[in-house]
């Protein structure tokens, strides 16, 4: 593999933890994490809709904080505890949030609702749900050209009041 | 025997989506996630001029990079059939054909590697030289081709000019619109895998029936060797609606290894390679009587188009359906100009035509004094005003009061400038909407098993408006179980042929197709001597089948030409306010009324989604996003995120969706199709409360802080 590689680039071995799981993965430097996650881990629930930090499509929890996975290189990430989409779940139950976008139809297409759906957990933590307008401001990082984003707002006000 | 929907205890109840749970998991599998064993990655090489001759390639840095399998130009490239017509015009041209560089970001390449990262390296390293020309970029450019009439849209009744010179009063203005990029959030992807002679693709496309036919052509194989699965898509708005050449290049390369071969297109790359809503220009001239009532509307349209391309976006084909107006004119032209070929955006053509046509009507309101609610009523069309038949349903009327009434319309003052709010002036404007019928032939295949289960498959898929759902909810109704009963198989085109989602012409076409296949079944049924009230269990079981498969086929578009009435599409009203910081120039959209006649609506719940969607997008139109060209490259000098805006959450106001009217009469189920007629509306309707706010009359599209300084 170290031949298949351009004259710029190092592989590194990472330890990746995610979802409660240790993941040694082999890959170059400069992967980041959301290609680590997608083509490595093979955790597809992440999605890549711009690679440039300019959508929220691909964001995870780092150590309970919302990132954009795809600004974060994987070798960075070593050490950290990552959170994504498959890891919300326990013992088999969707997260509340899960069920209320489902409940609220905080979904069309369904391409950047497991971003917004991390956001909105990581929202939950930060205390940003204070109204209606905070909860908007603090979600507008998370695009949905579907523009569910009303029923966005209406799924995490029925969590964040529950 | 006609099955029927008339219990409706099923059918429009806002049931939650039924792949919502897998969506929420991140279980739901879009193109991209999908990877085949022995999958290799491509990249596309993309001309970084928009006009000229290629005239030196160089492939072998590329080819000798770590990992390189192939890459294929044209000059080393198989050569490919043409793509066919098909039933939404003119398909694309072929690429890697010859030389020529039509447009910036043309693919002129693929680079197939062992990585993704490997391929993405190695097409930078192909070396191309160019003979560059001056692009052409501007529909006024004189050294533009024009096509007059192009489609067939122009049309005309009556007497126009002598209806204008007559009129005692006229309206006459230019509205442009700024093209527009449709970005779905999901990135286009094709992973295309041929076993023996059989391909089998995975393509972020909304016409998965339509593109088996174009790849079986291309490729010179039978169509039934064609598989094109798209079980969830990402998102389209009409970019998943062509045969885009990325789709091409990767079938092709796969074809070549003899290797499943996989690209992922990169966002800036989407921001020219899947089509866009065309840059227009519109002269609308109305003529009234001093009441207000239309004597004459002449309405000429040009929009761009691709070099090489013919794609229409028939701006002027709802207006003569518009209004009752005696003397009604249309003239249509396409200006052929080095840009990334155009495609459909969301209700394309008629948004356009509306944002014109509505605005004129506003200035026509205010020349007469007449109140733009009601100088929609007087020019009320009762019957439609092309054929003379009545419409299969039209409850506009009740859209134009509803809406006058949940917004707080009566009682407004007209004068502009005349509404203040803190240092804000404040506009309230509205805007109708007429949008035309549109359906194409659909078939289903429906299979009950002895449990009473259901499956309906059909090729057709789910672009996040609900097919899944109101697929499952009429099949559940028309049979009489449950809607978890029901299993729904589609974005297959191994399943029978359906129409692309786009339109609105899919539920409509793919409900008649299930009833006509629950009639179908109520007949076998009898058949076999049902006693009333029996389940398909027990009737199944008594004659020892496992299972009982009927076909059904809708072609409405075929019944209208022998209807008595006149097929109606959606109709809606929509009612803005602004308010505007006339020192910053900034304007907000405060609320937005949309009220929606789509006919019987399927699931309440989806159909509010569709017209939230409709609503938002038209919000970006008429206030943020405009694709923009370097003027002398040609280049997409706005093609990200960051630079190309989109409606954030922030964007959007307090938003009050009511749907009105009834079942329509024409189609089997009621229905009218839900997934553009919310958007029609939206941007004419903040341009008119703009100029309520203001007295500035903005005629250009989108109405950002510049035009209002
Ligand atoms: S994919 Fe990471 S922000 Fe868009
Ligand atoms: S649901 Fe389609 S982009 Fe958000």
């Amino acid at each position: 593999m170290s031949s298949a590689t351009t004259a710029r680039s190092t592989q590194v071995t990472v330890e990746l933890r995610v979802n409660g799981r240790t993941y040694p993965v082999r890959l170059d430097s400069t992967t980041t994490l959301l290609d680590a996650l997608r083509d490595e881990l093979h955790l597809t629930g992440t999605k890549k809709g711009c690679d440039q930090g300019a959508c929220g499509a691909c964001t995870v929890l780092r150590d309970g904080k919302r990132i954009v996975s795809c600004l974060a290189l994987a070798a960075q990430c070593d050490g950290s505890e990552i959170t994504t989409i498959e890891g919300l779940a326990e013992d088999g139950h969707p997260h509340p949030m899960q069920e209320a976008f489902v409940r609220h139809d905080a979904l069309q297409c369904g391409y950047c609702t497991t971003g917004q759906v991390m956001s909105a957990v990581a929202l939950l933590r930060e205390g940003r749900t204070g109204s209606d307008d905070e909860i908007r401001e603090f979600m507008s990082g998370n695009l949905c050209r579907c523009a569910a984003y009303p029923n966005i707002v209406a799924a995490i006000r029925e969590v964040a009041d529950s | 025997m006609t099955a029927t929907l008339a219990k409706e205890n099923v059918i429009g109840r806002p049931i939650d989506r039924i792949d919502g749970r897998r969506k929420v998991a991140g279980a739901a599998p879009y193109p991209s996630d999908f990877d085949l064993p022995g999958q290799v990655h491509a990249a596309l090489v993309s001309s970084t001029i928009a006009a000229g001759r290629i005239t030196r390639i160089d492939r072998s840095k590329a080819e000798a990079a770590p990992g390189v399998l192939r890459v294929l130009t044209y000059d080393n490239a198989p050569t490919l059939t043409d793509p066919p017509q098909n039933a939404l015009g003119s398909t694309m041209r072929r690429p890697l054909r010859d030389d020529r560089i039509l447009h910036y970001g043309q693919h002129i390449g693929i680079v197939v590697a062992n990585t993704r990262a490997q391929a993405v390296a190695a097409a930078r390293l192909v070396e191309i030289e160019y003979a560059e020309e001056e692009p052409v970029l501007d529909i006024d450019d004189p050294r533009a081709a024009v096509e007059d009439n192009p489609f067939g849209m122009a049309s005309s009744r009556g007497d126009v000019p002598a209806a204008l010179a007559a009129a005692d009063v006229t309206v006459d203005g230019t509205y442009t619109i700024g093209a527009e990029a449709n970005s779905p959030m999901g990135l286009f992807t094709t992973v295309a895998s041929w076993q023996g002679g059989r391909l089998v693709v995975h393509d972020t496309t909304q016409a998965p029936s339509f593109l088996r036919v174009a790849l079986a052509v291309m490729f010179e194989v039978p169509e039934e060797n064609v598989r094109v699965l798209i079980p969830f898509l990402g998102g389209g708005f009409g970019a998943g609606l062509r045969l885009w050449s990325h789709t091409v290049l990767t079938t092709l390369a796969a074809r070549v290894l003899d290797r499943p071969v996989k690209l992922v297109l990169s966002r800036p790359q989407m921001f020219h390679s899947v089509g866009h809503r065309a840059a227009s220009r519109q002269r609308v001239q109305l003529g009234a009587d001093r009441d207000g009532r239309l004597t004459a509307i002449d309405h000429d349209a040009i929009a761009a188009n691709g070099l090489g391309d013919h794609l229409p976006s028939p701006i002027v084909a709802v207006t003569p359906s518009t209004y009752a107006c005696d003397n009604v004119a249309t003239h249509e032209r396409r200006a052929h100009l080095n840009i990334p070929f155009t495609g459909f955006m969301r209700a394309p053509g008629a948004i356009e035509a509306h944002f014109a046509l509505e605005s004129a009507l506003d200035e026509l309101a205010d020349q007469t004094g007449v109140d733009p609610v009601e100088l929609r009523l007087r020019n009320y069309a009762e019957v439609h005003p092309v054929s003379g038949k009545p419409w299969s349903s039209k409850a506009l009327r009740d859209c134009l009061e509803v809406g006058s009434e949940r917004f707080g319309w009566p009682g407004r003052d007209p004068a502009p400038r005349s509404t203040h709010d803190g240092d804000q002036l404040v506009g309230q404007g509205m805007a109708s909407a007429t949008f035309e019928f549109y359906a194409l032939p659909c078939t289903v295949r429906l299979v009950v098993d002895r449990r009473g289960n259901a499956t309906v498959r059909t090729a057709g898929t789910d672009i996040g408006t609900g097919t899944y759902t109101i697929t499952a909810q009429l099949t559940a109704e028309l049979l009489g179980i449950d809607v978890d009963q029901v299993r729904v198989v589609i974005g297959d085109t191994d399943q029978p042929p359906a129409p692309q989602s786009g339109g609105s012409g899919l539920a409509g076409a793919l409900g008649a197709a299930i009833q006509d296949a629950a009639s179908e079944l109520a007949d076998q049924l009898a058949r076999l001597d049902g006693h009333p009230g029996e389940s398909f269990a027990s009737l199944l079981d008594r004659h020892g089948l496992d299972e009982l498969e009927v076909t059904g086929y809708s072609d409405l578009a075929g019944a209208a030409t022998h209807a008595d009435v006149a097929p109606a599409g959606a109709f809606a009203a929509a009612f803005a306010e602004v308010g505007v910081d006339e020192d910053l120039g900034l304007i907000r959209v405060r609320r937005l009324v949309s009220v929606i006649d789509g006919g019987r609506v399927f699931n309440a719940k989806t159909a509010r989604s569709q017209a939230i969607g409709g609503a938002v997008m038209g919000i970006g139109m008429a206030m943020l996003e405009e694709l923009a060209y370097d003027p002398n490259t040609g280049r997409v000098a706005n093609g990200t995120f960051g630079d190309y805006l989109v409606p954030v959450n922030r964007d959007v106001p307090d938003l009050d969706i009511t749907f009105v009217g009834e079942p329509d009469t024409f189609n089997p189920t009621g229905s009218k199709g839900l997934g553009e007629i919310g958007i029609v509306s939206i941007a004419p309707a903040i341009a008119n409360a703009v100029y309520h706010a203001t007295g500035r009359r903005i005629r250009d599209l989108p109405i950002t802080l510049d035009k209002m300084l």
